[in-house]
């Protein structure tokens, strides 16, 4: 099995969830209503979760470092997220569409992991599955509640998905070098099918929700962020994640 | 986290007799359920002062709790490591979960949550005045999650013991959670403590700055409070202010001390009769930043009302004004 | 943009100026359902309290994640707190004398005495 096409891909995916994790945090205590601020929070919880999980099976397979250095310590071309979770909050409506369109791509992917050939990252799918059901479970009723409820609300939600779409769909930027690796070891299906599997499982709920998905052929998606470019946005929140812990990273803190 | 021993009252020029003007066999009856142990519950009769005082006491201590998010949220972000940053966002999303509540229970004495956010944003209603001071280092949240949550621990279990039902109960459930925060600010406060020089420099600075606020945190001395002898009879009160900051000293000063750290008081120490002296914090400061003037009250209630402001087309798209509608039952 | 805040999240918002008169309307925070968390299956629902939602369906995602996201919990139920019907704390006395009534209750049947009375006189 090729271990760096695995780390690969094990990397872009905690990248994602540590920094999206991040972003959702920042809501807590600030959120539209106290019940959804704590349902909001727990999530991001889970996200951060989730990355340290797959730092974990770096650090302990695959020869990499500990998780608090690896996160807190690399340098921001060594980061492989994609641009969508690096996005700043802007308001709710964007907030709600990046979690509805994140977290359907989240579970998709841990849902084909489930057969992966790879034992850590098959356990995990396993492990974490109740709660990506709840998030996209929340993620579906806020989307169709809100875009069905008034005109406000649902131009917000339809913009929103404008906004997003490109970005959500740079998720699925596939690796070059690897890709074919991973899918003929079977580690994973790949990000062509994953795409397709996402867009299936979105479709009827945004229908349902009355939002009027942009036509993908008009739709580039975002790429760069796999291969280490970035928006403007990353550079100072990895600074801000590790000010304290590198005023002294050899510290326990 | 933070009831806090003082509880705001506007000026109320009203006689004491007035107030307490009551049917006398029900004023006995419900004197005698209490004197007895027995709660009150929401759809009781009770006198219309202790209905107003406990409305106070718990939209207060409500409100401390969100408001209470936001000076260790200034850390949520830059927390250092896994285990401090999920520790961080957890504690801070409880604080918002206790919050929700206590206003259920405020809710059950008849003031809707909508009024008691407003009598917030409008200053009209207080929270607990620590709550006002920055922090300014990732130290301060290990001083806040450890000193501040063990002094709202020594507050909180004695009202648990209190006479109304609903708030006995939401106190029972956050105390449960309190004893995590505690012990996670314990943690984040030992770690510093022990640690290199610099991080020691760091707790101990941190310490200096907030043990004013936190001295302040039950409330003025026993003989400058008024009041209190109706509420302690009903069992709205439960300890008086220099009790609860005797106890709370006689538990954390020596937890402080072990690690070598120092407090900014010399006078501080236990007498033999085992009653903790200490110089009398500044009183005037502490009604200043009540009233005002301390150096984070305007950031809080801006950063609430950009909460309430920005959330608001959310609310209103799910409002069901048609929607049958009761004050929570329990 | 910056607030002067040390909260890098306060300094990336746009805070309105201070002493700006913001309300919420009465109703903006939805309606009230209380919240029932059974434990472990085969043990009861118990009440643990209520949440503020606009329907059933985000009441049960709210109630989830503000009383089941420590303790054990295997379900949850919610009910409109409207919807619940209780007597007045008034008619309590209707259930004051129920320990009286022993011919309800195993203790109001002295069968071992009878039988060693029984035993008694046929020696």
């Amino acid at each position: 099995m090729n271990t760096t096409a695995i780390k690969d891909l094990i990397i872009k995916m905690a990248d994602d969830e540590l920094i999206l994790g991040h972003r959702n945090s920042e809501w807590t205590g600030l959120g539209p209503v106290m019940e959804e601020d704590i349902a909001f929070s727990s999530m991001a919880q889970d996200k951060i979760g989730h990355a340290l999980a797959l730092y974990q099976i770096l650090h302990e397979q695959l020869d990499g470092v500990d998780p608090d250095r690896f996160a807190f310590l690399r340098a921001e071309k060594d980061f492989r997220s994609s641009h969508l979770v690096e996005m700043p909050n802007g308001e709710y409506d964007f907030s709600l569409m990046r979690h509805f369109l994140f977290d359907h791509a989240e579970a998709v992917r841990y849902e084909s992991l489930a057969a992966s050939a790879f034992e850590p990252l098959k356990s995990l799918a396993f492990k974490i599955k109740g709660e990506l059901k709840y998030h996209t479970l929340h993620a579906n009723a806020w989307v169709m509640q809100l875009s069905n409820a008034n005109e406000e609300s649902h131009a917000r939600m339809q913009q929103a998905l404008d906004n997003t779409i490109a970005l959500a769909a740079g998720i699925f930027e596939p690796s070059e070098k690897w890709e074919s690796d991973l899918i003929s070891y079977e580690i994973y299906p790949g990000e062509q099918i994953l795409f397709q599997r996402w867009i299936e499982r979105i479709s009827p709920i945004l229908e349902q929700a009355s939002l009027r998905l942009p036509d993908l052929k008009t739709v580039t998606p975002v790429y760069g962020g796999r291969k280490g470019y970035h928006t403007i946005y990353l550079q100072p929140l990895l600074t801000e994640m590790g000010e304290v812990y590198n005023l002294d990273a050899e510290a326990s803190w | 986290m933070y009831g806090g021993g003082y509880i705001y009252d506007e000026p109320n020029k009203r006689p004491l007799a007035e107030q307490l003007a009551e049917d006398p066999d029900k004023l006995a009856a419900f004197e005698a359920r209490i004197a007895k142990g027995e709660k009150i519950e929401p759809g009781d009769w009770m006198p219309s002062e202790y209905r107003r005082q406990l409305i106070r006491l718990i939209e207060q201590h409500a409100h401390s709790e969100i408001i209470g998010a936001l000076p260790e949220g200034t850390w949520i972000t830059r927390a250092p490591g896994f285990k401090r940053k999920l520790a961080l966002i957890a504690k801070v999303q409880d604080e918002i979960g206790h919050g929700q509540l206590l206003y259920n229970a405020a809710e059950t004495l008849g003031k809707s949550r909508e009024a008691m956010i407003n009598d917030l944003l409008s200053g009209k209603s207080k929270y607990s005045n620590v709550f006002n001071y920055p922090a300014e280092t990732w130290a301060d949240v290990a001083v806040i999650g450890f000193l501040i949550d063990a002094a709202a621990i020594v507050n909180q279990v004695a009202n648990a013991k209190g006479s109304y039902g609903p708030y006995c109960r939401a106190l029972e459930r956050i105390c449960y959670e309190e004893s995590f925060h505690l012990k996670q600010g314990h943690d984040a406060f030992i770690e510093l403590a022990t640690g290199t020089p610099a991080q020691k420099t760091m707790v101990q600075e941190a310490l200096n700055r907030w043990w004013q606020p936190i001295m302040h945190f039950f409330g003025p001395p026993d003989k400058t409070s008024s009041h209190s002898e109706k509420l302690m009879q009903w069992k709205v009160k439960m300890a008086s202010n220099d009790d609860m900051r005797n106890q709370f000293l006689d538990m954390y000063v020596p937890k402080i001390w072990e690690l070598g750290l120092s407090l900014p008081d010399p006078l501080l120490r236990k007498n033999e009769a085992g009653k903790w002296e200490y110089t009398d914090p500044d009183w005037d400061e502490f009604f200043r930043v009540i009233n005002g003037e301390g150096p984070c009250n305007e950031e809080r209630l801006r950063v609430r009302k950009w909460a309430e402001e920005n959330g608001r087309w959310v609310r209103k798209a799910l409002m069901q004004p048609s929607d049958k509608k009761s004050f929570p039952v329990a | 943009m910056s607030n002067d805040s040390l909260d890098p999240r306060v300094n990336r918002l746009k805070l309105g100026v201070a002493g700006e008169a913001i309300r919420v309307e009465e109703g903006e925070n939805w309606n009230i359902y209380e919240v029932f968390h059974q434990e472990k299956r085969g043990a009861h629902h118990e009440h643990v309290g209520c949440v503020h939602a606009p329907n059933q369906e985000l009441a049960l995602i709210f109630a989830k994640e503000q009383f089941a996201r420590r303790k054990k919990c295997v379900n949850l139920w919610v009910v409109k707190s409207a919807d619940i019907l209780a007597f007045d704390v008034e008619d309590e006395d209707m259930f004051a004398n129920n320990a009286d009534k022993n011919y309800r209750d195993a203790s109001g049947f002295k069968v071992m005495e009878k039988i060693n009375k029984y035993k008694q006189s046929k020696k």
